[in-house]
């Protein structure tokens, strides 16, 4: 399914970054960071178009509709955020976290 | 050669408006008819010239650096692009004239034949036969011409400093004659002699058209120059400039070049032609201003007389040709609106192959015509027209499938919209997409292709569609031409960056890749530009792996561009911290950091470099001054003192320093001075750094600092050491700053001389080297470097310096590791505490000062040894030991005023080496007894008080084991003062700690009771007599190696009120020997001595007595053994007090009223007081190692009062009973007293016969005087009040008692004063023989003038029997 899923921070830094094969990981890393661009650019026309609307889901930056990704990915990370422990800003580090993505990610060999 | 002048002209058009031409552009070319590559193509040649020309073309230094904000980014950015500019432009110079368009090729021909030639009209006859067959004879395809019937200009060149002037005049008539006035012309040159070394500088007239050309000469495509300048948006102009080519073929044959040129010689600039060799030396040396001006002259003229009003004629002669093949309309512009209709373009007559590009259209095919007005119209900047006839011919070439040519019209249709401005139309954008697409895809012709796509980029970008400029510019990247390729990937990342919402991450990214292709194209300083303009985008946002990357590339880059600085620094970055790289690429970062380091310090050796590996915990240094404690010498035993494998723990601290204070305070009459402070040894993050720590000369200071590998390959560091700035003055001000001035010289630091390592300079301070310390991958490890100074001052220690290498498992880089070695140094930088205090401190981060690496070198200093020897590890509890201790200066001064002191003090004690006098001793009843002020010693006792550097002393040091079982610490603090007074360091301590395992020996439990004896018997008979004092004593060791007998073979006392007098034992046996666990219970007497002399009150003395079981006699007053005692007592005495004033502070109702002696409690109490201690002397036979060991000791007992048992063994401390939180104050405990105390306020005693005979018979009553001794055991007066009637009647008491009576006074009431023995005379009446029991009566106390008190009943006696027998 994906082949790289990251959290940015409001900052743009990466709570989270995971990608599957090793050798393109500087890619995915450039990809997922250039691709902030796109989200920017939505967030403000989204902005504009609707107020203060509390719909988080951009929409997609590319066609995926066939896996559920979103939901479930802002589930597990809306679980981190509501961790005690976890401190706003800081890189993520979450077991379970880390299996939803897992879980999300192609699998391969 | 090229050669281009604007100027500004008018031009009629086919409708006679007349239209402006502005900054008209001439180029002249020489002709050549070298054959030009293929069009689709750059020939290598080529790709090399617009490298060189992008490479030349360089960001100035500094120049145009726009800071550019957006979001939270803060960009540096050049605007401007003058490479890409400078690519372009050559680019579309250098692009060879095609078939399918007309705009290279040639408008005119200059015919230039010089005055000096014999006969010049032949010449230009020549020329211009030649110019014909060149054109018209099909032998040369290369230059090519716009009109069949080709503009001549005739030209002939005057040189004014060699030639006839008056012959070419008349040469010019005949031209004039011949050619028309406004087809030739005379142009004069050269007016100023050839004296070139005059040094009268004029501005080279040509380096401003020339500047580009130089490159090309060699070049033998560089044939036609690009005409078109479409994308004049990013000029100044703003598009409003064409240029014209047009061109002035001076033949190049040899022969005929002769004929034109030889006489135009070097210095002549404008018709040098064919790479005249000089090219250096400056052209036009020999024009004078007014020779500019003519040459200006001159092709204004050619313009306008010649060659605008033949691109007029021309215009519409094809016009005229077109409307009336059309025949449809006289105007063109109704025909075009025709073809606009849906006009058919029939002539396809001509059977054309078809080539890959689809039709090939012979010259002079009427579509052709179309296009070729199109670009003679756009020539001249009449845009509308143009549009209207591009358009015209695409449709044609469309519909012919003709498809490389419709896409040049689509291209220029497009071009000629965008210039028409002014919104008469819109863009047709999609045009040039199809061009684009058609050039690339159809035609397979990169070239046009790229052409396009850039003129399309600037005009989209001067409208502002920098997403679609952007678009279109990465779509021409391929992977044929880096440099396009990276060229175009730049202008798209700036494309981004221009957006209105700027998208900063593309730009980021597309700088990334065009940095790539720019690195891969071999530009390597535009590759390296690119990279860091994307590093402001990726640097510190967490981005780690790429910002690897681009540092790594950086510093590449950088390196193989000769600023190695700037590559250390970028490696350093990689280097840094937490990376997330593998390991191999670590130690791949690793290699290239130390190879390029390497390489940077071969160059500079002035000052170490600062290296960013391995990272030093800066925090963590500790700084220890002093030597490293020894450890064990033989059976000596160093003192522990402070080492820097300890933990530092704030607890232990705190208990030396107030050891310390304890010391202080002994040495300075009981004051602490006030500048007090602790001794520190060893300073950490957790100790006090504020002050500077003070050193010793000629004793080490050792650093340890703690090194941490961020990476996950191994490094090795070698020769490591420490760097260190001195200054023989001690001052505030920190040295650790590179030196100000005023400083200079006197400031020597090693930080220069370890670069050069023979130079040293160890006569001020050693510096130890380490030479090989090794890293493993991630470890963190400590080293401890050591400094050693030789003179008093100040000295700062100011980083560590090393030799950093990779560490090389293998075998095979063992070489090559040997090389990368690098030198360099850290610098240590501690902060101190975050300050915390006021708001300003609260608010912002701020830290405290840290100064424990700048220390003070003092003068020397005594230094203390100590060693003890046979000091045991283990000890029964009460053992006395005997250990010797030996102090010893080992410094350079001698030291006085040792002192020690222990939290253990009842631990140990040092003999007397003068033992008292001691007092005749007493022996009364056995017991020696002993009378000795209680005294403590604060010193040690040395001879004569000090110790000489060199000199050491033994003592013997005896120990006792603590009485409770169990491992103790005990710590040791000896303190010591140097002789000479007046020092920064005042004294000096030093620490031991020793670990003592306790065993159990013997338990005593001791309890008194008042003897019940009458005071008349005892045999001292002062106020209250005596009390029996029961021992018990159980062996309660349970080791079970070795058996253990103990032997109780004395057992003294020691009191100030009472001794020990006499042992009772029931069965005399003097030894009592105890084996595991047996119980053996002594008896003693204890009598009151001599009240306290008055006088000594101040001091109190302790009254000795021994009783000796065994046969020996241990003098109990003498040195261990008192000394034991007082310091067990004292510290009982401490513990306690400590107890009460806990409990006391808790629980605030034990309140004791202030005059005791109305207290009763307190009366009773006094009364009841022993405060007696026992000491149990005790031997033990021990069998270890088959070896029988007789080990001694003492056991204290304190006896508080009477009645209560006391216990060697203290209690287990209870843990202290959680005090419930109450909310409201108790109720005050009822006053009843406890009865046990007060019931001891009287003791009576009965007197009477124990056997009584009386004749029944005779008398029936029998009378038996009794007598009641009541004696008071308390201080205050107590009344009392005896009644002797029969006590409440118990059921089997009953008959008992009632048999006899007491007969007279029944009742009584006395008043007993302080220890009063008072006897009462009573009389008993019985009835009947029998056994009787006398005690009956009840005897009721209390203290006097407590009226309110109730009377407590006295202790009940045992039973008084007496027998009455009948006779």
């Amino acid at each position: 399914m994906a082949v790289c899923i990251a959290v940015i921070a409001k900052e743009n830094y990466p709570l989270y970054i995971r990608s599957v094969a090793t050798q393109n990981e500087l890619k995915f890393h450039y990809t997922v960071h250039t691709s902030l661009d796109v989200v920017e650019e939505k967030i403000s026309s989204v902005g504009k178009a609707l107020g203060d609307q509390r719909e988080l889901y951009l929409g997609l930056l590319y066609p995926t509709e066939d896996y559920k990704m979103f939901r479930k990915l802002h589930n597990s990370f809306t679980d981190v955020m509501c961790n005690p422990f976890y401190n706003p800003g800081d890189p993520i580090q979450s077991k379970a976290f880390n299996g939803v993505v897992s879980g999300m990610m192609v699998q391969t060999g | 050669m090229l050669f281009l002048m604007f100027f500004t002209g008018h031009i009629r058009d086919p409708n006679n408006q007349l239209q402006t031409v502005k900054n008209l552009r001439i180029c002249v070319n020489a002709v050549t008819t070298n054959p030009v590559s293929s069009p689709a193509v750059l020939s290598p040649a080529q790709y090399r010239q617009l490298g060189e020309v992008v490479s030349s073309c360089q960001p100035l230094e500094g120049a145009a650096a726009t800071s550019f904000k957006t979001g939270d980014y803060n960009l540096n950015l050049s605007v401007t692009t003058p490479w890409f500019e400078a690519y372009r432009e050559n680019f579309l110079q250098s692009m060879p004239a095609s078939e399918h368009e007309f705009l290279n090729h040639y408008l005119a021909c200059l015919l230039v034949v010089s005055s000096t030639e014999a006969v010049p009209v032949e010449q230009f006859l020549k020329l211009s036969q030649e110019q014909h067959r060149i054109q018209h004879s099909g032998e040369y395809t290369h230059p090519r011409w716009f009109i069949p019937n080709t503009l001549k200009y005739y030209v002939l060149l005057h040189d004014l400093s060699e030639g006839d002037e008056q012959r070419a005049e008349t040469v010019y008539e005949d031209m004039k004659q011949r050619y028309g006035s406004q087809g030739c012309y005379l142009l004069k040159i050269n007016s100023r002699a050839v004296s070139a070394e005059e040094d009268e500088q004029i501005p080279d007239p040509w380096s401003q058209y020339l500047h580009k050309n130089n490159l090309r000469y060699q070049d033998p495509a560089d044939g036609a120059p690009a005409a078109e300048k479409g994308g004049g948006a990013s000029d100044e102009e703003g598009g409003g400039e064409s240029s014209c080519p047009n061109n002035d073929p001076l033949q190049l044959e040899p022969d005929s070049s002769s004929t034109s040129l030889v006489d135009a010689d070097v210095k002549k600039a404008r018709t040098d032609t064919e790479g005249v060799a000089p090219v250096a030396v400056g052209r036009g040396s020999c024009l004078t201003l007014n020779d500019h001006d003519r040459i200006r002259q001159f092709v204004q003229e050619f313009t306008f007389r010649g060659l605008l009003p033949h691109i007029e004629k021309n215009i519409r002669q094809l016009n005229d040709q077109l409307v009336s093949r059309k025949g449809l309309s006289r105007s063109l512009f109704t025909a075009t609106k025709k073809w606009f209709g849906g006009g058919k373009a029939p002539e396809k007559g001509m059977s054309e192959p078809k080539s890959a590009c689809g039709l090939l259209y012979p010259p002079e095919a009427p579509e052709l015509q179309i296009r070729k007005m199109a670009d003679l119209c756009f020539l001249v900047q009449h845009y509308e027209l143009a549009y209207s006839c591009y358009h015209t011919a695409k449709k044609d070439f469309l519909s012919d499938q003709a498809l490389l040519y419709a896409a040049g019209a689509l291209e220029m249709a497009a071009v000629s919209a965008f210039l028409q401005g002014g919104g008469a139309r819109p863009y047709p954008a999609h045009y040039m997409d199809t061009a684009i697409q058609k050039y690339r895809d159809d035609c397979r012709n990169m070239v046009l292709a790229e052409r396009c796509a850039l003129l399309s980029a600037e005009i989209l970008k001067n409208q502002g569609k920098y997403s679609e400029a952007a678009t279109l510019l990465i779509k021409m990247t391929s992977e044929d031409s880096d440099l396009r390729s990276a060229l175009l990937l730049e202008q798209a990342a700036h494309c981004f960056i221009n957006m209105r919402s700027p998208m900063v991450r593309k730009f980021a990214f597309h700088m990334i890749l065009a940095g790539h292709r720019f690195s891969k194209a071999g530009q390597r300083k535009h590759a390296l530009r690119c990279y860091s303009q994307a590093m402001q985008v990726y640097k510190d946002r967490g981005w780690s792996l790429a910002e690897d990357h681009i540092n790594f590339t950086i510093g590449r880059q950088s390196f193989t561009l000769g600023q190695p600085e700037s590559a250390v620094t970028a490696f350093r970055q990689i280097l840094n911290d937490d990376s997330k790289q593998t390991a191999t690429q670590q130690a791949a970062f690793l290699r290239e950091y130390l190879y390029v380091h390497k390489s940077v310090m071969g160059e500079q050796v002035k000052s170490l470099p600062q290296l960013p590996l391995p990272c030093i915990l800066s925090a963590a240094t500790r700084v220890y001054f002093g030597h490293e404690p020894r450890l064990a010498q033989g059976e000596k035993q160093a003192a522990t003192h402070v080492s820097l494998d300890q933990e530092y723990d704030p607890e232990l601290s705190a208990m030396w320093s107030r050891l310390e204070e304890q010391l202080v305070a002994a040495a300075n009459r009981g004051i602490v001075p006030v500048g007090f402070q602790p001794t520190q040894c060893c300073l950490n993050s957790q100790t006090d750094n504020l002050r500077q720590p003070l050193a010793v000369l000629n004793e080490p200071i050792i650093v340890e600092v703690t090194f941490r590998n961020p990476l996950k390959v191994s490094l090795a560091l070698s020769e490591l050491s420490l760097l260190w700035r001195f200054s023989p003055h001690v001052s505030s001000l920190s040295i650790r700053e590179p030196v100000s001035e005023q400083l200079t010289g006197e400031v020597i630091g090693n930080e220069e001389t370890l670069t050069t390592p023979n130079l040293s300079k160890d006569d001020i301070v050693t510096t130890e080297i380490i030479q090989e310390f090794h890293l493993n991958p991630e470890e963190t490890r400590t080293a401890r470097l050591k400094l050693l100074p030789h003179r008093t001052g100040q000295l700062s220690i100011v980083g560590v310096t090393y030799n950093l290498s990779s560490s090389s498992s293998e075998t095979t880089e063992e070489h090559y590791s040997m090389e990368l070695v690098v030198r360099g140094r850290q610098d240590l930088n501690i902060q101190g505490p975050r300050l915390n205090q006021t708001k300003e401190e609260k608010m912002s981060v701020r830290h405290g000062t840290d100064r424990r690496l700048d220390a003070i070198i003092t003068p020397p200093m005594p230094l203390m040894e100590v060693f003890f020897l046979h000091f045991p590890s283990a000890l029964l509890c009460g053992e006395i030991r005997k250990a010797y201790v030996e102090f010893c200066n080992v410094g350079a001064v001698a030291l006085c005023g040792l002192r020690v002191a222990s939290t253990h003090p009842e631990f140990f004690t040092f003999g007397c080496n003068n033992p008292t006098p001691s007092s005749p001793a007493s022996a009364e009843h056995g017991s020696a007894y002993k009378t000795f002020a209680a005294t403590v010693q604060p010193e040690i006792p040395i001879d004569g008080g000090t110790l000489h550097p060199g000199q050491s002393i033994q003592l013997p040091l005896w120990l006792r084991g603590p009485d409770q079982e169990g491992v103790h610490e005990i710590n040791f603090l000896f303190y010591y003062e140097s002789t000479e007074k007046g020092l920064k360091v005042s004294h000096r301590v030093l620490r031991h700690t020793v670990f003592i395992c306790a065993s159990r020996s013997l338990s005593v439990q001791a309890s008194a009771c008042r003897s019940t004896a009458p005071p008349q018997r005892s045999a001292d008979s002062i106020g209250c007599d005596g009390t029996l004092v029961f021992v018990d004593v159980e062996n309660v060791n349970t080791s079970e190696g070795g058996m253990r007998e103990f032997h109780i073979v004395q057992v003294s006392s020691s009191s100030q009120r009472w001794r020990l007098h006499k042992y009772i034992n029931p069965d005399k046996d003097n030894d009592c020997k105890l084996s595991s666990r047996e119980k053996a219970k002594l008896c003693f007497r204890a009598t009151p001595c001599v009240p306290l002399p008055a006088s000594m009150d101040s001091v109190e003395k302790y009254i000795f007595a021994d009783l000796n079981l065994g046969n020996e006699q241990i003098i109990s007053s003498s040195t261990p053994c008192r000394d034991f005692f007082f310091r067990c007592c004292r510290g009982l005495e401490l513990q306690q007090e400590d107890k009460t004033s806990r409990t006391g502070s808790k629980n605030k109702t034990v309140s004791t009223p202030d005059n005791c002696t109305s207290d009763p409690a307190a009366i009773a109490k006094k009364c009841n007081e022993l405060d007696l201690t026992i000491i149990v002397i005790w031997k033990a036979f021990v069998v270890e190692d088959s070896k029988q060991l007789i080990l001694e000791g003492q056991l204290h007992v304190a006896l508080q009062t009477i009645g209560k048992e006391a216990t060697s063994l203290m209690p287990k401390e209870e843990a202290q009973e959680m005090v419930l939180l109450k909310f409201k104050s108790d109720l005050p405990p009822p006053v009843a007293l406890p009865s046990p105390e007060m019931s001891q306020l009287i003791k009576t005693n009965l007197h009477y016969p124990e056997t009584f005979s009386h004749g029944f018979l005779q008398d029936s009553l029998c009378m038996v005087p009794v007598t009641l001794t009541l004696s008071n055991c308390c201080s205050a007066p107590i009344e009392v009040l005896i009644d002797l009637r029969h006590r409440s009647t118990s059921a089997e008491s009953l008959e008992f008692h009632s048999l006899f009576s007491w007969v007279g006074q029944s009742q009584y009431k006395l008043l007993l004063r302080p220890h009063e023995v008072l006897s009462l005379a009573l009389r008993a009446c019985f009835f009947r023989a029998g056994v009787y029991n006398l005690n009956t009566a009840r005897v009721f106390a209390k203290p006097a003038q407590q009226s309110s008190m109730s009377e407590s009943n006295q202790q009940a006696a045992s039973p008084a029997l007496i027998i009455i027998n009948s006779t």
